[in-house]
């Protein structure tokens, strides 16, 4: 295993920019994902991790070592991809002792290893089919398979779950986990789902247009989201955002919404005096709302749809001319067009500067 | 519900007499051929037509191949061929595999160069091939024939190639060169394997091709030493004989090695065309 330092790494294709200065470090045994939406460049970062585009400016380091120059071959990496890549041509067992067979490992030894592979991963039964006759939960478990039989010093993964259904996905979510927690290995995993992200892990580097938005830990990122994006695409549904204006009295600063309501922030949300007076984008995640009696709430707005999820219900609320989504308990049903209290702890709300879209506090 | 299935049968009546014919029409010739070479003389030179031969004979087989250079030209034909689809499989291979997935100044003016030579006409480039032979000492030769042939059938390959290489998934080439391959090695073990029916299904397009080859290998040979079949039997004909029967003999045998190789390679073949087909 090894730690993995991106310094400055840049990408670009003709005059189209699409990675820009992206510093990450990685402990040993740590687990990176890269996370954003299509597009953001984060499958372009882990093709050039893993040399198979090179990069046009910055240096990446794994284990301290300067790879620039360096092989695909030659990196001591193993790539798990969305399509699971595995060789059509050839048996499971072939499939997943490749890699060993390339650098050149004895038969029996490499049958060894992979057997203790196809173990770890309960494929063991499947070692001489091709690849066709396997389902994808099973054709995943070989390409993970492929990729711990070496024990590279880095992990690579490609938005590994993306073809697997529902069910299947939460399974091998699980799988990764304590493969992860087993090998203690140091993992880049690739994905746009967030949830995927928060569960797995240790460190969360969120991205859009080829820029770091935000990296740190997963309860940070959801915590203190360090700008509106990374609020709206962390956490689901999405955070709520509210423009209000920042006013405040001796108790503390307070949000003033159009229509007269205040919202107390409670003295702990730092220097906020520059923007006094000024318009602010409040941000409030709809598991951070209570419901409440209006005379006691923080705001009031009137029900505009209730959705019952089984373990919650979503009630969508109109304050002060703006939708907002309250994740209430499993057994509030507020009647349509009632007027709804919430309740909020000032710690959960986030402020952003509505121009650069940045928090604030 | 009637008049929709008197409707189908109709037209699948019409259907079948249409590729009947077209059968016939492609067929006949073959049949009419192979009915001549088993004819006695008497039967093929008849004021009446003769269809059926009143008695079977294998004389025109016999002589053909025991008292001419039949089976010479029969060797030449396999040698050149073979040398053609060798030329064609190792430089058409990597050729076409690097048009399929480099990108490179001049690419796509390479590719289009190749269709060109396509567009003329064979005869044009007969005289211009035949002074370059020449004055490379490679006139009447086995490998400067095939050399030849190489020159309009490799477009024919390449192009057909670069369809299939295009449908090999690139991930599978990532994840051999992380697996300890090179990129040639990715290539060899990996997109080859997977792209085997369309090289199977082209190597038979190109290799059929150079056997029947008839204008090349009339003015690229001169001797019998590189002499191919088709121009021998054309040789044959003579200012005042034709030997109708042993021609149709020839003609035959000729069609023997095709045959077996679609016999052999059919069902991968007729994968590989469905496979290129589907991409394209």
């Amino acid at each position: 295993m090894a730690a993995l330092t991106l310094k400055g790494v840049r990408k670009s294709f003709g005059a189209i920019t699409v990675l820009r200065n992206i510093d990450i470090e990685l402990e040993d045994g740590g687990f990176l994902v890269l996370l954003g939406p299509s597009g953001c460049g984060k499958s372009t970062l882990l093709s050039i991790i893993a040399g198979l585009e090179p990069a046009s400016g910055g240096d990446i380091l794994i284990g301290g070592k300067r790879v620039n120059d360096v092989f695909p071959k030659d990196r001591n990496i193993a790539m798990v991809f969305q399509s699971y890549a595995l060789y059509p041509t050839m048996s499971v067992r072939r499939n997943i002792g490749f890699g060993l067979e390339m650098r050149g490992m004895p038969a029996a030894e490499r049958e060894t290893a992979v057997r203790r592979a196809a173990a770890l991963l309960q494929v063991e039964h499947l070692l001489d089919r091709k690849p066709a006759n396997l389902s994808g939960g099973q054709r995943q478990r070989v390409a993970m398979g492929r990729a711990i039989v070496r024990n590279p010093d880095l992990f690579l993964f490609d938005e590994p779950l993306s073809n697997l259904d529902a069910k299947l996905r939460v399974e091998m979510r699980t799988e990764i986990k304590r493969l992860h927690d087993t090998l203690h290995s140091t993992v880049v995993y690739v994905t746009h789902d967030q949830l995927e992200a928060m569960t797995l892990g240790t460190l969360v580097a969120v991205m859009k247009d080829g820029i770091l938005q935000q990296l740190g830990d997963p309860q940070t990122i959801y915590d203190r989201p360090a700008n509106m994006f990374v609020a709206g695409f962390i956490g689901s549904p999405a955070m709520n955002f509210l423009t209000a204006t920042l006013g405040g009295t001796v108790d503390g600063p307070e949000l003033e919404l159009e229509d007269g309501q205040r919202v107390s922030l409670g003295p702990d949300l730092g220097d906020l005096g520059a923007w006094r007076g000024k318009k602010v984008v409040a941000g409030m995640r709809p598991e951070a709302f209570q419901s409440c009696p209006v005379d006691r709430a923080d705001l009031k707005g009137k029900v505009e749809v209730v959705e019952p999820t089984g373990p919650d219900t979503m009630v969508i609320v109109d304050v002060s001319g703006t939708k907002l989504t309250a994740r209430l308990g499993a057994r509030e049903r507020p009647a349509l067009g009632q007027s709804l209290g919430l309740a909020i702890a000032p710690t959960a709300i986030s402020l952003f500067d509505p121009e650069s879209t940045q928090r604030i506090g | 519900m009637a008049t929709i299935a008197r409707s189908t049968r109709l037209w699948d009546i019409v259907t079948y007499a249409v590729l009947g014919l077209l059968a016939a029409f492609c067929l006949g010739p073959i049949a009419w051929t192979f009915l001549t070479s088993i004819k006695v003389d008497d039967d093929i030179v008849t004021k009446d037509m003769v269809y059926i031969p009143s008695r079977i004979t294998f004389d025109h087989y016999v002589k053909i191949w025991t008292q001419s250079d039949y089976p010479t030209l029969v060797l030449n034909s396999v040698a050149v061929t073979a040398m053609t689809v060798a030329i064609c499989l190792v430089a058409g291979t990597i050729a076409a595999y690097s048009f399929a997935r480099f990108n490179y100044p001049g690419r796509s003016q390479l590719m289009l160069g190749y269709l060109v030579v396509r567009m003329f006409p064979a005869v044009l480039m007969i005289i211009p091939l035949f002074i370059v032979m020449r004055s490379i000492d490679l006139l009447d030769t086995k490998i400067g024939l095939a050399l030849a042939y190489t020159s309009f059938l490799l477009p024919l390959f390449v192009w057909m190639m670069k369809g299939f290489f295009e449908a090999a998934p690139k991930e599978l080439e990532s994840a051999a060169r992380i697996d300890g391959s090179t990129r040639l090695g990715a290539m060899v073990r990996i997109v080859v394997p997977i792209a085997r029916n369309g090289l199977v299904a082209t190597g038979v397009f190109v290799a059929i091709a150079a056997w029947n080859e008839f204008l090349f290998a009339l003015m690229l040979t001169t001797s019998q030493g590189a002499r191919t079949w088709p121009v021998g039997l054309q040789l044959m004909v003579g200012e005042f004989q034709l030997p109708w029967g042993m021609l149709a003999a020839g003609g035959m045998i000729s069609i023997v090695p095709v045959v077996v190789v679609f016999a052999v390679v059919q069902r991968v073949m007729v994968a590989g065309i469905t496979a290129g087909a589907v991409k394209g």
